[in-house]
Parts: C-alpha cells; structure tokens; sequence
C-alpha cells in the first residue's frame, strides 16, 4: 500500500480500479440508485446478499433510527439465487460495475446448492461470505461465531468456486474476532471483511413491546463506527490477507481512518441512505491525495 | 426502478407558513433540473448534516410547479422539527421525485379524496394535477383530523369542487373520524363518485377499504411508512400484499407509495 500513485487494489487474483465499494444490504441489487450513486466510480459493489431461494424476510418493523444508527431487522429478504444470478448480476456486468456477490445460507445443504448455481454462472470471481447477520433464525451468525464453522465454510467456498476469491464478512458479536478472522485466513478466505451490525434492540413504551418481532435487531451507522475501526485494527494484527473495513463510515475522515488502522479496503453502507455521494467522495480524496499509510505497527 | 427519472437536488427554502398547532407548508425553489412529478410521487429530505437524526425523511410532494415544489410538515420528531424550522433562504438536501407508482387519473369520472391528518398532501397534488389538465369531473375531499386545531382543509379550498372537515372530538365538522363521515355522506346522497383515492393513518385507510370501498369502482391508496434509502435498495418500508401466488411483501417506497388498496393483506399488517 502506498500513499502516493495508483489507488488500485488487489483482493485475491481480482485488481479493483480503487478500494471503495458499497456495502453489502444497503446497496441493493445496484440498480436502485441509478441517478444517485454514479457505481461506475466506484471499487465496485457488494451486493445484497443472496440465499439458494429467495427470502421474504421478516414480518413487522424492520427500520428504527437511533441517534447516529439505524436499527434493522430485514432479515435477508432477497430475490433468491435464480433470480440474482439470471437477471439482477448480469445487469450489473453489462453495466461494468464491479460486482462483489455476498452469499449467506440457512443451512449446509442451502449453502452446498448456493454454491453451485454460482459455480455453474461461469460469472463469479469474488464473493463475500455473510457469516454473520444477527437477523436470521439460522445461519448467520450462529454460523459466525463458531470458528470451526467459518473454517468448513470457506473451505467448501474454496472448492466449489476454485479460483475465485473468498471474502469472509465477520460478526462484532463475539469476544475475540481476531480469532474468527484467522480462522478464515486458514481456511484459505482471501480477505476478511469487518464488520457486519452489532445486535441491539428497542422498546416501545407506549405499546410496552420490543419495537422489532425478533426483538433484537442489526445496529448500523455512525454510533459503531469506533467498533469497526478497532475490530479492523485487530484483525489486520492478526492476519496477513487484505482486510476490508465496514461500519458506520459518515465521512471521508472516517474512510482515511480505517485505511491508518490497515484496511486495504473500505465499504461504506448506511451512509448512502442520507449522503448518497460519500462513496464518490472518498474515491475523489483518494484520487487526489493517495491512500494513507498504514500506522498500524502493532503484532506481526 | 423502473419508469421515473430521479437524483439529488440541493433545494432552497422559499417560504415556511404555518398552518395549525403542528402543521406547516414548506416550499422550495424548483431546484433546476427536477424531474416532472406526478400525483403520489414523494420526496426524501436531509434536514441537517448532522447524523442525528440520521435518515432523509419521506414527504409527499404536495405540490410542484415550474418554480415550486412544495410539502406539508407536521412536526412529530427531531426530524419534522427541524424541518418545520426552516427559513427563507435555507438550503436542504432533497432527493426525488421518489416511488414506483402513482394515483391513475380518474378519466374524467367524478372522485372522493379522503386525507387523514397531512395524509392530504399527495391529495391536493392529485386534484391540482387533474384539474389542470383537466381530467377529473367533480372533485370531493374529506379530511379528518383529531381537532378543529388539527384541522388543514381552509387553505385548499379552491382545489377541490366541495371539501368537507370532521374531528374526532366534534369541535369543527362532522363529529367523528373520515371513515364515517364518507359513509353518512354517501347514504344520504350528498356525494357519489366512482373513484375513491386516500392518504392517511394505516386504522384510517384500512378502514375506508373494509366499510367503504365497494360504494366505488376504485380505491387508491398511498401508504406512509418509515425509510431508510426510499429506493427499493434496503427493504425497510415493506408491507403485505395479496398476490395470486399468495402473499408477498412490499416495499412501500419502490413498489408503492400507491396501492390498489384491495391487494394490501391489510389483516397481517401492524
């Protein structure tokens, strides 16, 4: 990594034109934000992260503003896999928009049939593993938190996809994520990207029940952003593979934060809900003044 | 999403009035280049640049004319206030015009408008929008509100062939919530229309489609909801539907804010 000159950045055997990318959830499928987002601009996207079938999500409040965060209780809703890889990535590919496919799966046996319609679209090269959304019943997080699962995980990712690159995205809700990290690392991810939303939860007392079904709910936004910089700074002390930072990115300061804390990459995701052009503007600061140097001189 | 050409505007506030105890008409410049809006289109306003609070809120376009767009603000959080404290010559960031679906023209057949609370936004840009371009016969509002303080209706008076006010605690109007003052009007025969359209509380609108709805050949509704990016991106603002191959959930900002409000599963809905 360099201060100075090119802004491209390799994560596995793919070189991205610069490291900012939207963040899996708020991005969509991409399209959305046409006449917003200029997604050309950009690193690339990660997309809404898909399961083998698609996903009603869950009932009742799923959106509840914190000061500085967001609460959501979506719960994967997603066009599930045929649709995904038939009409919604190929449109992003004809678009030349750089594409980052984020899977997650109920199950082993979802996962197994996950990976091998992406196999069979000949169109995957890089995908996130979500191993960690605290808003699923099963999968998820029950599946992140354990480093034996994530180890089995993207070790299955690594065979059925062979050559493309794995991403494993992390969950804050644990002790030791440096942990779940290395995990990753040895089973072959080629990147870690942290952190998924941490778990929290709201009371309406009017109606004196959890504002959200599943009572706990996914925070986002500014209030964790200092949760991700030192979960990035930790996990980059721990493993040599890139690492892509995540989480309650409110500015371009924050985006040359995460870059010093050793992140080779960042996503930005609540963000462009209210400064839609943040993703833009951190690619412009970066074009203009290179990518800060690490500072990070701690561990390995 | 398809059909509308949307994008994010920087919006001068030109004047802010008051209109009752929390109500407030906030309009801006037409910032150059915003797309034509159609009845039922919304827009996404950042109040401050401040993460708190956090999100665009959602408003109905109440209005919009070659020089104005124009939106009705009831303050009821951080948000609306900050927004209802808007001055001349203040500048916020708008994006828009946002949703997937608008209210159909009623093709020249007469319409009743029930607006509960600033559910009457999206009801006078309908009437304004088809009496300009003259599509609509005899044009009735019904708005409801809680008290005569409440109420919004002398200022849109003129929008709308004759407009008719109730209040919950009896102290203007009919006595007693929208729903059924329209009923008691169309038994007594002192309207009659073929188009129902309406924008309010979900109990309001849930309630003109289970008693009152079969008096009309159709009932559009524009529901409100809580958003997070207003484009269909975040699934946030679903709501349950009737479909053929069973229930489905929508999203309230892309596949809406406009529904048949026969194919809203209104039973599942909280």
């Amino acid at each position: 990594m360099s201060t100075t000159g090119s802004i491209k950045v390799t994560i596995g055997d793919i070189l991205f034109d610069n490291p900012v990318f939207l963040a899996s959830g708020p991005a969509g499928y991409g399209e959305e934000y046409d006449g917003f987002i200029d997604l050309q601009r950009l690193g690339g996207i990660v997309t809404k992260t898909v399961t083998y079938e698609p996903k009603a999500g869950n009932p009742g409040t799923r959106l509840q503003e914190t000061p500085g965060g967001l609460l959501n209780s979506v719960g994967l809703e997603n066009v599930g896999a045929s649709v995904f890889f038939g009409e919604k990535l190929p449109r992003l590919l004809d678009r030349g928009i750089r594409p980052i496919v984020s899977l997650a799966a109920e199950d082993w046996d979802g996962y197994r049939k996950l990976l091998d319609a992406a196999a069979d679209t000949g169109m995957i090269d890089i995908v996130e593993l979500n191993l960690s959304c605290p808003n699923v019943e099963r999968g998820g997080m029950a599946v992140g938190t354990d480093p034996r699962m994530i180890s089995r995980y993207v070790g299955h990712a690594k065979d059925i996809l062979s050559g493309a690159a794995i991403i494993a995205k992390l969950t804050p809700n644990v002790q030791d994520i440096g942990r779940l990290a290395l995990a990753a690392e040895e089973a072959g991810a080629s990147a870690i990207t942290a952190i998924n939303t941490i778990v929290g939860m709201d009371i309406d007392i009017r109606v004196k029940k959890p504002v959200f079904k599943r009572k706990r709910a996914g925070l986002s936004g500014p209030a964790i952003f200092p949760v991700a910089l030192e979960a990035v700074w930790r996990i980059v002390n721990t493993v040599d593979i890139p690492v892509i930072g995540v989480g309650g990115i409110d500015s371009v300061d924050d985006a040359l934060k995460f870059f010093m804390a050793g992140a080779a990459a960042v996503q930005v995701g609540t963000a462009i809900f209210y400064d839609s052009h943040l993703p833009e503007k951190i690619v412009t600061e970066l074009e203009k003044n290179g990518i800060p140097a690490s500072i990070n001189t701690e561990g390995n | 999403m398809a059909g509308i050409e949307k994008g994010l505007f920087r919006a001068e506030v030109a004047g802010n009035e008051k209109l009752s105890s929390a109500c407030r008409l906030i309009r801006f410049a037409r910032p150059e280049g915003f797309p034509d809006a159609k009845p039922g289109h919304f827009v996404a306003v950042r109040v401050n640049s401040s993460p708190v609070p956090l999100l665009r809120r959602p408003y109905s376009i109440m209005d919009l004319t070659e020089t104005e767009l124009v939106l009705l603000v009831k303050v009821v959080g951080p948000g609306s206030r900050l927004l209802g404290e808007a001055e001349v010559g203040d500048w916020m960031d708008i994006a828009g015009p946002l949703g997937g679906t608008v209210f159909p023209s009623p093709d020249g057949e007469d319409a009743v408008f029930v607006g509960g609370g600033t559910g009457l936004a999206p009801m006078i840009f309908a009437a304004r929008t088809w009496k300009r371009e003259k599509d609509s016969a005899n044009t009735y509002l019904i708005h409801g509100a809680a008290t005569s303080e409440e109420l919004l209706g002398t200022f849109c008076e003129e929008d709308f062939t004759k407009v008719f006010r109730s209040t919950m605690d009896g102290s203007e109007g009919f006595n007693g919530d929208a729903v059924s003052f329209l009923q008691s009007l169309l038994k007594d025969g002192a309207i009659s229309a073929s188009k129902l359209y309406s924008c309010g509380p979900a109990g309001m609108v849930k309630s003109l489609e289970l008693k009152v709805s079969t008096r009309f050949d159709s009932h559009y509704t524009s529901l409100e909801a809580v958003m997070a990016c207003g484009v269909g991106a975040c699934r946030g603002c679903t709501v349950p539907s009737r479909e053929e191959e069973g229930r489905k959930l929508m999203a309230v900002c892309s596949d809406g804010t406009v529904f048949d409000a026969s194919q809203i599963a209104w039973e599942d809905w909280e």
